[in-house]
């Protein structure tokens, strides 16, 4: 019991020094710069509103660029291993299933995590550069990106294990991501929906994700913190998700 | 008595493609009955989708089998305690290539349970035991097909093994590392391990083996001893010709 959790951390590591050693970070990393520089045009195109958008266009273009390559890398993590029969290397020796899973998000999540870090360290700077202090809330807007992120790299690996191939998985965790941000959308259609349309509603609203409740800077006055509930809920959804992911992995053969 | 290290008893392999509508089977072995003795060299021949990999994948707990019963060291093959006794050599192991021997060997280690001393202890004496500590500072990219062999074999030796599984070891390799790989093959059985290979090569069988199973259509053919291929007139070869045809 006291190996499991070096054991974990070594899958985690190996799985995070290969996301960054990949030559698609330098590329994702050099769009990120342009993509939060370019947030600054836009800022002074705002006039008035140039902090607020400097900074709401630089978090939601930090999001989507760790989104972009956190999917990339959730799609195509365990597929990448089967085909190169590395999984054999590591199954065949005293790993659990449930370790090398929990293993592999962990590296994926770790990405996310030091991707967001690096691109808000760029960000910040940007912002003192322009003269503006570190918006309200931005601590918690950051937290709410990594829930997002987690969960949906939790999703995606669960799809990856009956997807055919790393596109197919893309494009649907893509389409859990949207939806994913439409609930309160989905909630009101459902409450003024009838008969077989309303439960289909019900079902969807309980399937998706809410991603709605990590988005901080959209929270009245623009500054709140994420409600413990929010957190509570991301760790459900990224339980539910391995836990899936691990039934579907424990009779996969390789 | 001898002790049996692999019990394969009336084992099935049956693989389930599934199709736009229903499944495609394929049956891969069926009624494999064989034990593999520790200590020895047992070979495994056979033609291409004889069942060779199948076999192997089955004992390192990669594959479940269909039917049958399949025991490593009294244990089923799949769990923990069986897998910390075996070191498995896929047939072309692959290593990320921007990384360095010791890098990659270290992370096999962890994941076999070494960890500070012994695991720095375990990834020298297996680089060294493979011929492999001159390349130390090369990363996997620069590696020919050989080292990279040579890599695989280190990967399956760090935990020390008491039963090592190899895939096709000297598949495409030059005749001065398959003598390598044989003298290390022949060290390690000499320290009491056994070793079961795979080999397309009848000729580095029939040096290193004990014993030979000859797979035909995932069916046991033939099992052959030392003593009946040295006794045969045309070798191993001609029994296994005859056993195949």
């Amino acid at each position: 019991m006291k190996n499991l959790l070096p054991l974990t951390w070594a899958v985690a590591a190996n799985s995070f020094g290969e996301s960054v050693r990949h030559r698609f970070f330098t590329l994702f990393s050099v769009f990120a710069f342009t993509a939060i520089y370019a947030s600054v045009l836009a800022g002074v195109m705002a006039v008035d509103e140039e902090a607020r958008v400097l900074a709401d266009l630089g978090l939601a273009l930090m999001e989507l660029t760790a989104l972009a390559y956190v999917l990339f890398q959730a799609s195509s993590s365990l597929l990448k291993e089967a085909e190169t029969k590395t999984i054999y290397l590591v199954f065949s020796r005293p790993v659990p299933r449930w370790i090398y899973l929990a293993g592999k998000m962990g590296g994926v999540m770790l990405t996310a995590a030091f991707m967001l870090a690096v691109m808000s360290c760029m960000h910040v700077a940007l912002l003192y550069f322009r003269g503006f202090s570190l918006p309200a809330a931005y601590g918690w807007a950051l937290a709410g990106s990594f829930c997002k992120l987690a969960v949906i790299t939790a999703f995606a690996f669960f799809v990856s294990l009956f997807s055919t191939s790393s596109v197919s998985t893309l494009v649907i965790s893509g389409i859990l991501w949207t939806l994913g941000h439409f609930v309160s959308e989905t909630r009101f259609m459902a409450e003024h929906a009838y008969g077989a349309k309303a439960v289909l509603l019900k079902a969807v609203i309980w399937l998706i994700p809410n991603l709605q409740l990590f988005n901080a800077r959209d929270a009245a006055g623009a500054a709140a913190a994420i409600a413990p509930s929010a957190f509570l809920s991301g760790a459900a959804w990224i339980l539910a998700a391995y836990l899936a992911s691990l039934w579907l992995l424990a009779r996969k053969e390789f | 008595m001898t002790s049996r290290a692999v019990t394969f008893s009336k084992v099935e392999k049956t693989y389930k493609r599934p199709r736009l509508l229903g499944a495609a089977y394929h049956t891969a072995v069926q009624d494999l009955s064989f034990d593999i003795p520790t200590g020895e060299i047992t070979g495994l021949l056979g033609l291409n989708g004889a069942g060779k990999t199948t076999i192997m994948k089955l004992i390192t707990g990669l594959l479940f089998p269909t039917a049958g019963s399949l025991r490593v060291f009294g244990l089923p093959p799949s769990g923990q305690p069986a897998k910390a006794k075996v070191g498995f050599l896929p047939e072309l192991p692959y290593f990320p290539p921007q990384v360095k021997p010791g890098a990659a060997l270290a992370y096999y280690g962890r994941l076999s349970g070494l960890s500070g001393k012994d695991l720095s202890l375990a990834v020298e004496a297996a680089l060294e035991r493979t011929g492999l500590e001159p390349h130390a500072d090369k990363r996997v990219a620069e590696f020919s097909k050989g080292m990279l062999q040579r890599l695989g074999l280190a990967q399956a030796l760090l935990h020390r093994p008491d039963l090592l599984v190899l895939d096709e070891p000297v598949s495409g390799l030059d005749p001065l590392a398959i003598h390598d790989i044989r003298k290390l093959l022949a060290g390690l059985n000499a320290e009491g391990r056994t070793i079961f290979l795979s080999s397309h090569s009848i000729s580095e069988v029939e040096k290193l083996c004990g014993r030979v199973l000859i797979m035909v259509r995932g069916r046991l053919a033939k099992t052959v001893a030392r003593a009946e291929w040295e006794a045969a007139p045309g070798g191993l070869e001609s029994i296994f010709v005859e056993a195949v045809k």
